[in-house]
């Protein structure tokens, strides 16, 4: 039994180093793919002569709206899209990350990956349904 | 067509900045759409979220895969600073322009003496305490070993969280990435190397900064047209400010940003007392 408790840190160690490499995979893809996104969305906006600090209404943010504003090759679809994408990003990384830990049965580190997703998703829930 | 390539420089220039001098771009974006282009208070602190967040995406990528950053000990941190993050982002919506601007002189001012005395501090000082005695090498190992790293294990894991809780609260009420709270904590209080503690703490700004991002988008407070092009901007500034950084005067650099800063706080002293 000697020396266990180095050998259980150093698979832990290990399963970390697995899944920051795949995290950290899933950050860079993403974050490229969202700024090309956000970038067509600035070229469209240039294209159409658009004035950001104009001081007018801006179109609100609605998700399912997305795919119909992009379809129509409208500027904002496309930056919506793109910031979409960037919110969700940190998300993928708890929840690949999550899925690794439990995959490995570290079920102190899953619980926390599922614990920081249901405070985003209070978040969400607070956002929809509070005034003020 | 001209104002948008305006608002492209300003967060290039936030970008470079914030990377040369060690700051998300959050704290420079905030004071630039408010006092540089009249922007609501409210509306530049959700645009410079959605900034924040692509800074920490595209820094953490790059620490994650080179195993800079700690996965363990930045998803434990991050539930306290989201959390804080939620109540900040709650909170921001009641609170006046005045109120808000205020906080943001403050945390300029607590900013200035930071920068200042890290300016003014020896290079190559000493920072955090690294590895403490071996424990029982048959003992089982406890929660606090297996969020540490290699050369050092985590120290108050109680008052990490405290100051993770603080810093997603700073970060959703003004629009920065908190890590002006979370380094110092992980480094001097947790005992984490000051490498390890950047990278650490910009992986879980992501995460801090989208617990708040949400609600401001779902609230329709983040106009695309602004936010576009300045976090475009700011990703640009960042990659070329960590290209340069080996060229430029940091010192110097620190030294001049202080000035800037306490120009902006008295700023916003003035827009909080509504002159």
């Amino acid at each position: 039994m000697s020396g266990g408790r180095q050998a259980r840190l150093a698979s832990m160690a290990a399963t970390a180093a697995r899944l920051e490499t795949i995290a950290g995979r899933l950050l860079t893809v993403g974050t490229r793919l969202a700024l090309l996104l956000i970038l067509i969305g600035v070229g469209g906006m240039a294209a159409r002569g658009d004035n950001p600090l104009g001081g007018g209404a801006f179109p609100p943010y609605s998700l399912f709206a997305i795919p119909r504003q992009i379809a129509a090759l409208r500027p904002e679809g496309f930056i919506w899209a793109g910031m979409t994408l960037l919110v969700a990003l940190p998300l993928g990384r708890v929840m690949v990350s999550g899925a690794g830990f439990l995959a490995a049965r570290d079920r102190r580190l899953a619980l926390v990956s599922v614990l920081v997703l249901l405070v985003i998703c209070a978040s969400v829930i607070a956002a929809l349904t509070l005034e003020g | 067509m001209i104002a948008g390539i305006t608002l492209l420089v300003a967060g290039l220039l936030a970008g470079v900045f914030g990377s040369l001098l060690g700051l998300g771009g959050g704290v420079l974006i905030v004071p630039l759409l408010t006092l540089g282009f009249g922007l609501p208070l409210r509306e530049s602190v959700s645009v410079s979220l959605v900034s924040v967040i692509v800074t920490s995406s595209a820094g953490a990528s790059v620490y994650l895969q080179k195993h800079v950053a700690n996965l363990r000990l930045g998803m434990v941190l991050e539930l306290f600073s989201a959390s804080g993050a939620l109540v900040g982002g709650l909170i921001a919506f009641l609170l006046s322009e005045q109120v808000l601007a205020g906080l943001f002189a403050a945390l300029l001012l607590w900013m200035s003496a930071t920068m200042l005395h890290r300016a003014l501090a020896r290079p190559g000082a000493p920072t955090a305490a690294a590895v403490g005695d071996d424990p029982d090498p048959d003992a089982a190992p406890t929660f606090t070993d297996t969020i540490g790293g290699p050369g050092y294990r985590v120290r108050r894991l109680p008052l990490g969280m405290a100051g993770s809780a603080l810093a997603g609260l700073v970060s959703a009420l003004l629009g920065v990435g908190g890590g002006i709270v979370k380094v110092p904590t992980m480094n001097v209080a947790m005992g984490v190397p000051l490498k390890v503690a950047t990278a650490t703490s910009n992986m879980m700004i992501g995460i801090t900064a989208t617990s708040s991002a949400v609600i401001y988008l779902l609230r329709g407070q983040v106009d695309p047209y602004v936010a576009g092009p300045t976090a475009l901007g700011v990703f640009a500034g960042a990659t070329l400010g960590s290209r340069i950084a080996h060229r430029v005067n940091t010192r110097l650099l620190q030294v001049l940003f202080v000035v800037v800063l306490l120009y902006t706080a008295v700023e916003m002293v003035q827009k909080a007392m509504g002159r």
